[in-house]
């Protein structure tokens, strides 16, 4: 089967290449939505590897179960939905409620501490800028790292992927109510650790 | 661009949560992850006896096994002994006599042996799945019915041993 162009091909459209078994349908889905997942689940772990694990996990459970995918939701919330309830589980299992910005909790070596941290790049400012930038980045990476996951993922969905609270009440399966005292919370918090921010 | 539903001070937090950038993972993501999707993947024939509940799939790529009747030789086998010890248990602790002993012996011997034999016309007649489902429920009935078995022939023994008791004195 030739490789076709996905430009301009809605969510919905390549899912139902990919349930006629079209590889490069999958790849496209991959290739779409491999950064959002992965900087979600790593920023609730904050362990590179562990990341990338529950992130090939969710892929995985997600285009294995394609057939189940039901079109009137977006695709995007039904993979964030797995991505989350994946990692929640995982961080469940572990006992890990806060994250170490410097980093992952597994790192035994200053090394592996150094590889696992953080790394904000930038997007084309001057250097002072981009140290400001970085600095800035740092800041409220670390912030995010001190919420409850629960939080985290709330505020993740709401200010970085642009969820609306009835969408983010349906990927972490938690009442609206629920949601918004979460974000509402999670905001005082942000507020709190970076008060210089103001 | 989410609406704007918080307060000012949280307005320069915001942005800078929208400056977040995306991490990406390692470059060999995708292929990982393609090698797993079982539809991508060629068919596999499964060895025989790597597993014994062997179903057929379409196409019949899949041997069948079929299942050995092992399960109702462990189970008598099982009750027997299980028969056995509480018999040894009722003579020595209780002095129950040997008619007695037979009997419930005997009762729950057939008991299991019934079920044994039901199980296997049921797997045939209803299918394997509805009786793992029947039996899920049936095992909770049957443990509940040998702790109130075990509770007559206790009680029964109890009384049967007081009153020779009693004669002893008597006599």
């Amino acid at each position: 089967m030739p490789a076709r162009s996905y430009t301009d091909v809605s969510d919905q459209q390549v899912v139902v290449f990919a349930q006629e078994g079209r590889e490069d349908a999958y790849r496209e889905l991959i290739k779409r939505y491999e950064r959002p997942v992965f900087s979600l689940i790593f920023r609730m772990v904050r362990d590179k590897e562990t990341a990338e694990d529950l992130a090939q996990e969710t892929f995985i459970k997600v285009l294995n179960n394609i057939d189940r995918y039901r079109p009137e939701f977006k695709f995007s919330s039904w993979l964030f939905k797995i991505a989350n309830n994946i990692t929640i589980d995982h961080l469940r299992r572990r006992h890990v409620d806060t994250i170490s910005i410097e980093g992952s909790p597994n790192a035994i070596t200053a090394e592996s501490a150094r590889a696992t941290a953080v790394t904000i790049t930038s997007g084309g400012e001057s250097p002072l800028e981009e140290l400001e930038s970085r600095e800035i980045g740092a800041e409220i990476e670390k912030a995010i790292a001190r919420l409850r996951p629960e939080y985290r993922a709330c505020i993740i969905l709401r200010h970085v992927e642009d969820y609306s609270y009835d969408e983010i009440a349906e990927i972490v399966k938690l009442p609206l109510g629920t949601v918004k005292t979460y974000i509402h919370r999670a905001r005082q918090e942000l507020r709190q650790y970076l008060g210089d921010l103001r | 661009m989410i609406e704007h539903d918080f307060d000012e001070e949280f307005v320069p937090i915001a942005a800078e949560l929208q400056r977040l950038p995306y991490l990406s993972p390692s470059r060999d993501f995708a292929d990982r992850v393609v090698a797993r999707i079982d539809r991508l993947q060629p068919a596999q024939v499964a060895p025989v006896g790597a597993s014994r509940h062997l179903e057929l799939h379409q196409g019949g790529q899949q041997a069948v096994a079929r299942r050995r009747p092992l399960g109702v030789i462990r189970a008598t086998g099982r009750a027997t002994a299980g028969v056995a010890l509480i018999a040894a248990a009722a003579f020595m602790f209780f002095e129950i006599d040997v008619l007695t002993a037979i009997l419930s012996a005997a009762v729950t011997q057939y008991a299991f042996t019934i079920a044994a034999v039901g199980t296997q016309i049921g797997a045939v007649v209803l299918g394997s799945e509805t009786m793992a489902y029947l039996q899920a429920g049936a095992a909770q009935a049957a443990l509940l019915y040998l702790v109130l078995a075990f509770g007559l022939i206790t009680g029964y023994a109890g009384i049967r041993t007081a009153a020779q008791i009693a004669k002893r004195k008597a006599a």
